[in-house]
Order: C-alpha cells, then structure tokens, then sequence
C-alpha cells in the first residue's frame, strides 16, 4: 500500500491505540495514522501499522511488517504498547485509490471494537460513520481481527513470556516470593 | 471445605463486577458463598448488592478498626463484604490485611469469591491473583482483553494459581463467537465456562443496585451465568488448611 505523505499533525507515544483513535475520531481528521511499536521484545515489533480515516471513521488498515491488509492488519499492529504514533492529514482525494482497495477496508467500528475494545469508542464511531457506511447490527459481530491475532502463536507466547517475566520481577519488588 | 476464587480480568469494563455477583448467588444454591469486594481502590460490588448506603465496610476491616464480621453481610443468599468507595478510606486501609481476612472468612464458608481490580500494576491489584486457589478470567471477545486475559492467566500461574475457567461476557452473537472461543482456549489452562449474551437486564440491574439473577432471573444472561456456575466444579480444601496458608501467606518462589 502506497500512500502519498501527508501534512504530520501529532508525533507521540501513547500506550494504547485507543487514544489515537478517540482522537482522530474527536477531530474528524481525514487522513492516516501510522503505528510503530515501541517494545522490540515483542516479535511483530517489525514493521508498522497503518489506518486511514475519513473524518475520523476508519476506513483501511495495513501493516507493513506482515504485508496484510483489512481485519487481519488491526490484528498484526496489536501489540501490549507502547506505541508510537504519527497522525497525518491527507486530502480525501489523494486516499482514494488506496480507499478503492476492498481487501484493504476494515468494518469503521472495528478498530474501536475490537482492537481498543471500548464499545463507547464503538458507539460514538457508529454514529459519526456516513450514512452509505453506517454499520448494520451483524458489523458488530465480525470477529475477524480477533481471530486473526489468536492465529499469531507467536506473538501470543511473546506476550506471555513477556508477563511471565514480569511476574516473577514483581513478585520480587513486592515481596510475594520471601513472605 | 472453601475454595477461594479470583474473579479476575486484566482490563476494566468486562463486566467483572456483574459476573462475580452472578456467579456467587448462583453458587449459592449448592454452596455457602461469600463474596469480597478485592478491588479496594475501585470498589463497586456495593452498588451491585444493594449496600450502598452500609456503613461499615472492607476497608474499616482493612484499617484494623473492626472484626471483618462487622463488614459481612446477608444479601441474596450469600455473605457480601462490600469495599468503601471513600479516598480516606481507602488511604487508611492496608491491602496486605486482605490475607488475614480471607483466612477469617475461609473457617466459616464453602466458596470465596474475589471480586478482583482489573490491573497487574501493583502489589495490591496481584494480591487477591496470589491468594486465590484458582482464578476465573473474565474475557470479552476483544483483542486487549483477550491479552490482558493472558497475563492474568501467567501473573496466577506464577503464584501457582490454578485457572477454573474463562468466562465470555458481553457477547453479542453467539454464533459468530465460537471460533474466537475455540482459539482462545488452546492458550489458557482452563476450559471455557461459557458465555453471556450482552444484555440490557445487566444494566438494568446495575441501576437497580441488585444482583443480576435477583433483578431479572429468567433473562438470557442470567441463564447463561446459572449455566456458568453449574459447570465451575468447586475443589475440597479443608478450611484450616486455607486459613493457614493465607495467614502465612506461602507463596513460592518462582526461578
């Protein structure tokens, strides 16, 4: 996926998706997002995660690390954060050709539903969507991307390993492992 | 016998809260139940048992001022030991008391329900984890809390918490949701005890300041939580030895 560079409006770490998405979603921005994790512990901190938006609504995600588009792309730039995020304001017209590539379009609320899990993001992405990409009831039920990320076994055992490990340094900064 | 239960999720807004209340009144048919508001700095099981207006509550019992008898009350069936909501109460209060209290209540009761805090941030949000014999993880079919599901699961097994089982919560299609379930499950150590619809009777009941399966028993998801509950098989523990191992706090050390 190829995108032309847009004018940067943010350059910042947050530690989840959600806050980028909030905000794009407050601002109405048109234009395109891009996700770089910042934990190279993780193995899929290769690459970068990319959504577009039209005035705040997502419209295409892709990854740059796995070559996937659509809900498995949402599920390739989930990692545990932090991440660090790059906002762009692009012109509509100069998304279009990448907004045409079906493969590449996610449901509007799934990023909010499934990758940030918050289902008030959910609602509020809802009712900003145009009316010719207003989702129907069974939207909410695409489970795609989370089924995606459960394919990912490698990443899935890096973040236990990750947790596992810190577990066991915490047990030892709070005592669990003497008392 | 007592068995001590995490109701545990590492992310807030699954419906934890609902789903520990759920769980206890419908344990409560088979077993003596009490259930402990654990999540000391966010505490809501007060408002979900219709003792919002009690007085004494956990964190009186955790600042050492009263017998953690005081803060136990009949509701539903069950035992409720509501938490305070006040910033006083909680700065007075010391999380590592919850031990003593979970011994306390371990002589007198079949099943311990932790309501636990949705965070592994800090010595207090792990404890009820450590403690527990087993945890049920609440999950919803979303990616973070699919993985903040997953370090629950590693924070309790490195305490050498059992897993009981994965809860589903807030499901919106059951159909659609198998697939998702199925995958989930060849990463965690229990089985899936099932899952519930989301549901306006939920909210309604959280407004109502009443349990679920008190408020609107013949809804979908308090069915599915009865169904929940019959299949989480509850272990033999002596009370004794429950009590002593809280009260001595063993928990291994892990390489």
């Amino acid at each position: 996926m190829r995108l032309p560079r847009g004018r940067l409006r943010k350059s910042r770490v947050v530690t989840d998706p959600r806050d980028t998405l909030a905000d794009v979603l407050d601002r109405e921005l048109t234009g395109y997002a891009v996700f770089e994790s910042q934990d190279s512990l993780l193995l899929d901190a290769e690459g970068r995660g990319v959504v577009t938006f039209e005035a705040g609504i997502p419209v295409v995600a892709y990854h740059t690390g796995s070559d996937r588009g659509g809900p498995p792309a949402l599920a390739d730039l989930a990692v545990p954060g932090p991440y660090h995020v790059s906002v762009f304001e692009l012109d509509a017209d100069e998304l279009a050709p990448v907004h045409d590539a079906d493969d590449l379009r996610v449901p509007p609320v799934m990023p909010a539903e499934r990758l940030a899990g918050d289902p008030a993001l959910a609602d509020s992405t809802r009712r900003g969507a145009p009316a010719d990409r207003r989702p129907t009831e069974s939207d909410g039920d695409d489970h795609s991307a989370v089924a995606a990320f459960l394919d990912d076994t490698e990443k899935i055992e890096a973040i236990q390993r990750q947790a596992r490990e810190e577990a066991a340094q915490r047990a030892t900064e709070w005592g669990f492992s003497d008392t | 016998m007592v068995e001590v239960f995490a109701v545990a999720s590492g992310k807030g807004g699954t419906g934890k809260t609902t789903s520990t209340v759920a769980l206890g009144m419908a344990l409560a048919q088979r077993y003596d139940v009490t259930v402990v508001d654990a999540d000391t700095g966010m505490a809501n099981l007060l408002f979900h048992a219709g003792l919002s207006d009690v007085e004494t509550t956990l964190h009186d019992v955790l600042a050492d001022k009263v017998a953690v008898t005081e803060a136990a009350y009949e509701r539903f069936g069950m035992t409720v030991v509501p938490c305070g909501t006040s910033l006083e109460g909680f700065r007075d209060s010391d999380p590592t008391r919850l031990r003593e209290v979970v011994a306390t209540l371990a002589a007198d009761t079949d099943v311990i329900l932790l309501d636990s805090p949705p965070a592994l941030d800090s010595r207090a949000a792990v404890l009820p984890v450590v403690m527990a014999d087993r945890a049920v993880v609440v999950l919803q079919p979303t990616i973070p809390a699919i993985s903040d599901g997953l370090k629950v699961q590693e924070y309790a097994t490195s305490y050498d918490t059992g897993i009981a089982g994965l809860l589903f919560n807030k499901v919106r299609d059951e159909d659609s949701i198998d697939e998702v379930v199925t995958k989930t499950e060849r990463y965690f150590e229990g089985p899936t005890l099932g899952s519930v619809p989301e549901s306006d009777c939920a909210r309604e009941a959280r407004r109502a300041g009443r349990p679920l399966l008190a408020h609107a028993p013949d809804c979908p998801a308090a069915e599915a939580y009865r169904s929940v509950a019959a299949s989480l098989s509850v272990r033999e523990g002596e009370s004794d030895d429950v009590a002593d191992r809280f009260r001595s706090a063993v928990i291994p050390e892990r390489p």
